[in-house]
């Protein structure tokens, strides 16, 4: 194993999870000494009784202040700023966010404001501009794939000015996290498959990217194995207890390993399919997981074949040639793919031609890709991928990620 | 994978490691919301050059610290009240401690002091009896360093403390403190932080976020533990192995206290000998005696210790006795690496039957499969070298 000549990690969120455990919510906010929380949420979690679940179970023991769940499935400065002003009025002391990505980001958001009494949250954009520790917040994630619960960035979206702001700092890591099982138990099969792949997508960069550490790898490994444990059967079976909460272990685990170790080129050209097309992110990690581990191969194709362990188990890994294990695991994410897609009923899409909106639209038309590829070439999170890319680079692997087919191995540059 | 039905875990604590890790103090410290810290460590530090380096890592900082590098092996009370006295007339607002042992304890016992008052540290003796995050503490490990120093325990006087508001915000483990040790305090290090991160992935309390520490801890010790004994001009090796301690810490401080922990723990006391050279001798024979009464995580722990190829070609059924095996053959390699003076120890150890016996009541192993007879039959093997 190797020793970075530096790293650094930190994950100093309180971690509850289980079957049970909405109920240690009233608790672990008195141990924060908070006593009127601000609910945030969206609208989905409310009309699949989500709420009523976390209602119940903090049982009339805390005095909750206000609900807000009008959270849009993008994040938005106004919705934002409109929120702190109700945290504010209602006399608020904390914040419970139940929901997905956007919901545990425009909470953060709404902490920065009420905490550092700001108007601008623009001031506090970037990396650690924040310095001291914000209010309360408890996180309570109903998908199994962000990892919000335990990173420490937020992106909030300015759609007046076009622009997306990004905020890093440990203080904006939530207090405590509750995952509970209850909570994903109704999550629609294309979702979870959707937020189960982009829990792997998390695993697998952090496990095989630039920043990685001996810590970030064991809670990747971990992760790794329960997603290949549990995600096809959950989307099978979306009652599956015992797997739901394997797939939120998984990806709180996942939600570690790349709060503390970066990403790489999956992610800098899904957050560019994302902007550009609006396809979800966890469809598109789905999708470029495997280009992204083919493209890299020549640089940690070694840790790549690692990961066939976690992902298939003791006896197949003992059974591949070592020289074969890394195309075994990019086989396997493919399969994992395709079984997904039978799964759905044909919505997870396993290429960007497939992937279509709520209308049945296709939502990345071909002649996008060059727009893609540009976007990419302005996301930081290429400075982790192993390898470099230019804009040739990203267009050739979109072109086959458009496609479905693998990537044409004379083609990947090798530096 | 072994998950169990509801799990807490928590670890406040940041790990910087690795080159220059000491320059980020002011940083760091800053984040903290501190400015001015009063650094604690052991009366050898100074002589050894450690106190210096934290010293130079400051001087472009524009902070000004305080030090005392005068904590004996065995402190007082006397000394907590002195500190106070400096922490509070010198405006400190922060600890540092170097090292492990008794400048940490020290450092974690007077926080709770500069966090309250003077009397809190007898109020808040006990497990779990601090009930507010108290002043920033950052851990700086050396070689010696068992993990005890990050975790949520502290001995001081007479007193066990346990809370997890005693785990520092930080640890900063820097090549330049990890410096070389002689062997038994090394070794004696690791195979603390090796009883502790085996009994967290196989015992109660065991779940996914303790086991990445421990999964961790397991593998950097077996993977330089022997070198470093062999060759303490390793570096890497020691930075390794104090990150694998530090990690080691963290787990433990998760998890419940394990049988090789307890009875190794008494019996360092009882008999005079490094502790973590008497949980070494011991873990191995707890986990077999574990593995004849079902203990069914065992087989897993062959993975850190030995890593995939070798889990994936060891039959199933032999799993957990060769994760037994691997730890005597560690313990044998350690032995060797060292011209013997570890296996001298722990061949020389005098137990009489009556000390035997004594050691298994006051352990406090309160299992079916570990009642006082059945502790005091481990010792007697570990004596015997069985």
């Amino acid at each position: 194993m190797d020793m970075p000549a530096y790293y650094e990690f930190c994950c100093r969120v309180k971690i509850i999870s289980g079957h049970d455990v909405l109920e240690r919510i009233p608790a672990t906010l008195a141990e924060l000494t908070a006593r009127r929380p601000m609910i945030v949420t969206d609208k989905g979690v409310v009309g699949a009784g989500l709420i009523n679940v976390v209602v119940n179970a903090i049982g009339g023991r805390v005095d909750i202040t206000a609900i807000a769940d009008d959270v849009p499935p993008d994040s938005d400065l106004r919705i934002v700023n409109s929120l702190a002003r109700l945290y504010r009025e209602k006399g608020c002391d904390s914040l419970l966010a139940i929901g997905g990505g956007s919901v545990m980001d425009t909470a953060k958001g709404i902490n920065i404001i009420v905490s550092e009494e700001a108007d601008d949250l623009m001031r506090f954009s970037g990396a650690n501009a924040l310095k001291r520790a914000l209010r309360p917040l408890i996180a309570i994630p109903t998908t199994a794939g962000t990892g919000s619960e335990v990173t420490l960035v937020a992106v909030i979206k300015d759609h007046e000015k076009h622009l997306k702001m990004a905020f890093v700092s440990n203080f904006l890591l939530p207090n405590a996290c509750v995952v509970d099982s209850r909570m994903t138990l109704t999550l629609p099969p294309a979702a979870t498959a959707a937020t189960g792949m982009d829990a792997l997508s998390h695993a697998v960069e952090a496990y095989t990217c630039l920043a990685k550490n001996p810590l970030s790898d064991a809670h990747a490994l971990a992760a790794t194995r329960l997603i290949s444990d549990n995600l096809l059967k959950v989307t099978l079976n979306p009652g599956d207890k015992e797997g739901r909460l394997g797939m939120a272990s998984a990806a709180t685990l996942a939600g570690i390993a790349f709060g503390n170790s970066m990403v790489g080129m999956v992610h800098t050209l899904g957050h560019s399919v994302g902007s550009v097309c609006g396809v979800p992110h966890g469809a598109c990690m789905a999708i470029l997981l495997p280009y992204g581990l083919e493209y890299n191969m020549h640089k940690n194709g070694h840790l790549t074949a690692e990961l066939l362990f976690p992902m298939a188990g003791a006896p197949v890994y003992a059974a591949t040639p070592k020289e074969e294990r890394a195309q075994a695991v990019i086989a396997l994410i493919r399969r994992m793919n395709q079984e997904l897609y039978e799964a759905t009923g044909g919505r997870h899409a396993r290429f960007f031609k497939e992937a279509l909106d709520r209308d049945g639209r296709e939502m990345v038309p071909k002649e996008r890709l060059p727009d893609i590829a540009e976007t990419a070439l302005r996301d930081g999170s290429i400075s982790y991928n192993p390898e470099d890319l230019d804009y040739d680079d990203f267009l050739m692997v979109m072109e086959a990620a458009w496609e479905g087919r693998p990537l044409d191995t004379g083609l990947i540059r090798k530096g | 994978m072994y998950l169990p039905e509801r799990y807490e875990f928590f670890c406040p604590v940041k790990i910087n490691s690795g080159k220059r890790a000491l320059e980020q103090l002011p940083f760091e410290l800053d984040a903290l919301n501190a400015r001015k810290p009063l650094v604690i460590a052991g009366n050898d530090a100074g002589e050894k050059g450690l106190v210096g380096v934290i010293i130079d890592a400051f001087k472009d900082s524009g902070l000004a610290i305080g030090i005392h590098d005068g904590v004996p092996s065995a402190p007082d009370l006397r000394l907590i009240r002195e500190l106070f006295n400096i922490y509070r007339d010198r405006g400190h607002d922060a600890l540092i401690a170097i090292g492990g042992g008794s400048a940490a304890d020290t450092a974690k016992v007077l926080n709770i002091a500069v966090s309250g008052k003077p009397e809190d540290i007898e109020g808040c003796a006990g497990e779990n009896l601090i009930k507010k995050p108290l002043k920033p503490l950052i851990i700086v490990p050396t070689t010696a360093g068992t993990g005890y120093e990050v975790s949520k325990y502290a001995f001081f006087a007479g007193r066990d403390y346990a809370s997890h508001f005693l785990m520092p915000n930080l640890a900063v483990i820097d090549p330049r403190m990890t410096i070389p040790e002689d062997a038994v305090t090394t070794a004696a290090a690791a195979l603390i932080a090796l009883t502790h991160a085996a009994e967290a992935y196989t015992g109660a309390g065991k779940n996914p976020l303790a086991d990445a520490y421990a999964y961790t801890a397991i593998q950097l010790i077996m993977e330089n533990l022997v070198n470093v004994i062999g060759d303490q001009r390793d570096k890497n090796g020691r930075l390794s192995l104090a990150n694998a301690n530090a990690l080691a810490g963290c787990a433990f401080s998760n998890v419940a206290l394990g049988v090789a922990h307890k009875l190794g723990k008494v019996m360092g006391d009882l008999c005079g000998l490094p502790p973590g050279l008497c949980m070494g001798m011991l873990l191995p024979r707890v986990l077999e005696r574990e593995m004849s009464e079902g203990g069914y995580h065992i087989a897993d722990l062959l993975l850190p210790l030995a890593g995939f190829d070798t889990y994936a070609s060891t039959a199933a059924d032999m799993k957990a006795r060769r994760a037994a095996e691997i730890i005597h053959d560690l313990l044998k390699d350690l032995s060797a690496a060292n011209g013997g003076v570890i296996s001298r120890i722990w061949k020389d150890i005098q137990v009489s039957e009556d000390t035997l016996q004594d050691i298994a009541q006051r352990a406090g192993v309160n299992e079916a499969s570990f009642d006082i007879d059945g502790c005091a039959k481990i010792l007697r093997e570990a004596r015997e070298g069985r």
